[in-house]
């Protein structure tokens, strides 16, 4: 079976930088698998992950989606911002109709749709709502819910909560893990920290920086919702820590 | 409530004091009416003036009428020309750099400077006035909208890209939305320009217009004219500018919030 998504010898350098940003990078993810790219500022986590969406140009090496070579943007790609990017002139709702719009949705098709997801990341009744009157966790949820809108097979998440309290934060893992249930993706995942990675993976992928490299690779086979406390994780968090650290 | 009043209160009773010290000044002979006709001299000036008229017949509504009339259309024609040319050139790095430079050394020459020009090229009429209080707004309004379109942030672009929006669509339902503050911002900030220019542009050519009262009362040395007219075109520039930041808080709402909101 094709991997939905398969990284081959994949490098990128910026002008005449000695190390490049990317290393020859392989990764395989499997169809509807949860990965989290996991790193420090700089290793090439957010640059990867630039790449697999399209938006950026790798310097050697390819990116293939549904066994399709990646060459631009969009396409069943979904992608969530850290600041969540939304349009700040457009209500939750019309965020959303923007993505449905696009993909060839009719008015009325993509109305329903925004309400649809807009239930199903738990804000009913927000669709009227600007962006500046929902809080960084609500604004989030709207993120989601407009990456849904295209119906991706992929879903890449740019640190998505890494700009929330840590309460919201865990409460968001939960919430987007809930979501994920129902509407079953493959995700790939960049964060900074551990516990997201350990709460949210099937797999976790530990990156070093210049060049930008895999060092750790560590499957995550225990049911969801995970419990901090659980001696498996702990033991993770430590590994990885003590990899991070160097 | 009480915030409010006392708000208004200070600096109400700052300008009372202000007047009231003026007006005694003048009446010691303090201060010499000519150069500064005490504040009864101008309120009844003002009376004479929005009634009579000055010269004869043409009444301060008239100038007023005539000088907003000429500011908001050539501010008016030089947003309609600045904002096309300055998306094209915020939107392509090298046009950019190809007329940074001209664009740097327009703005720098003072709009007044051009006025003898603008009469040869255009005569002492309605043109050159129009063609001066343009140029001014222009440039003011030409660096705004390059700002305007290349500080929309990359990641709203980007967001666009990944839900398959196509340049036309990100053009028109993102680059545009999303430089709409400033540009309303610049809109404001030009007309405030236009609202300097006009004294220069109306001193030739014409007896309407609140400049031209300006000047045409320097001739009869009425002084109290010409502050009356001074006071008028600080008083419309503020009233202008204070509709036109309402006008901005009902087409951007989302911007007033932010801002507060970073505050």
């Amino acid at each position: 079976m094709t991997p939905a998504i398969e990284v081959i010898g994949l490098s990128k350098a910026f002008g005449n930088d000695a190390a490049p940003v990317l290393g020859a990078v392989d990764l395989a993810i499997g169809e509807n698998e949860f990965v989290v790219l996991l790193g420090r500022s700089g290793c090439g986590k957010t640059t990867l992950l630039n790449i697999i969406a399209g938006l950026e140009r790798p310097s050697g090496g390819s990116v293939h989606v549904g066994g399709n070579p990646v060459t631009a943007p969009g396409a069943g790609k979904g992608m969530v911002f850290q600041q969540g990017a939304l349009f700040p002139w457009l209500t939750a709702q019309r965020n959303i109709e923007f993505a449905a719009l696009n993909r060839g949705s009719g008015a009325a098709e993509a109305t329903r749709l925004a309400k649809e997801l807009l239930a199903l990341v738990g804000l009913a009744g927000a669709e009227q709502k600007y962006p500046f009157e929902l809080s960084g966790g609500m604004q989030q949820r709207v993120a989601i819910a407009r990456a849904l809108a295209l119906d991706p097979k992929i879903l890449l998440m740019d640190e998505p909560f890494g700009a929330l309290d840590e309460i919201t934060r865990n409460e968001m893992q939960d919430e987007l893990l809930r979501v994920w249930a129902q509407r079953r993706k493959t995700v790939v995942f960049v964060t900074h920290s551990i516990w997201e990675g350990l709460i949210l993976a099937d797999r976790v992928l530990v990156m070093a920086a210049r060049p930008g490299r895999f060092v750790l690779e560590r499957r995550i086979d225990l049911p969801r919702p995970r419990r901090r406390s659980d001696p498996l994780l702990v033991g993770l968090y430590d590994e990885i820590w003590s990899c991070l650290r160097g | 409530m009480r915030g409010r009043a006392a708000e208004w209160l200070l600096p109400l009773s700052v300008l009372v004091l202000f007047l009231a010290a003026w007006e005694y000044a003048a009446a010691q002979y303090w201060l010499r009416p000519i150069q500064f006709p005490p504040p009864s001299r101008l309120a009844s000036s003002f009376v004479d003036l929005a009634t009579r008229g000055f010269p004869q017949g043409i009444t301060l509504w008239s100038h007023a009428g005539t000088t907003i009339g000429r500011i908001l259309l050539g501010h008016a024609l030089a947003v309609a020309l600045a904002v096309p040319i300055g998306i094209v050139i915020g939107s392509y790095p090298l046009v950019e750099r190809m007329t940074s430079t001209i664009v740097t050394f327009c703005r720098s020459v003072a709009t007044l400077s051009l006025l003898p020009l603008a009469i040869v090229w255009f005569g002492t009429g309605e043109t050159a006035k129009i063609f001066l209080i343009g140029y001014g707004c222009f440039w003011v309004m030409l660096p705004a909208t390059i700002a305007a379109v290349k500080l929309v942030d990359p990641v709203l672009i980007r967001a666009a890209r990944t839900m398959d929006a196509t340049p036309g669509i990100i053009f028109r339902q993102v680059v545009l939305p999303a430089s709409l503050p400033r540009l309303l911002s610049g809109a404001r900030v030009a007309l405030g320009v236009g609202f300097m220019v006009i004294v220069g542009a109306e001193m030739i050519g014409t007896i309407h217009g609140l400049g031209s009262l300006i000047m045409e009362a320097r001739t009869f040395y009425r002084t109290d004219i010409t502050m009356v007219g001074m006071f008028c075109i600080g008083g419309f520039g503020l009233l202008v500018m204070f509709v036109l930041a309402r006008l901005e808080a009902w087409l951007v709402p989302w911007q007033a919030r932010q801002e507060a909101q970073q505050k």
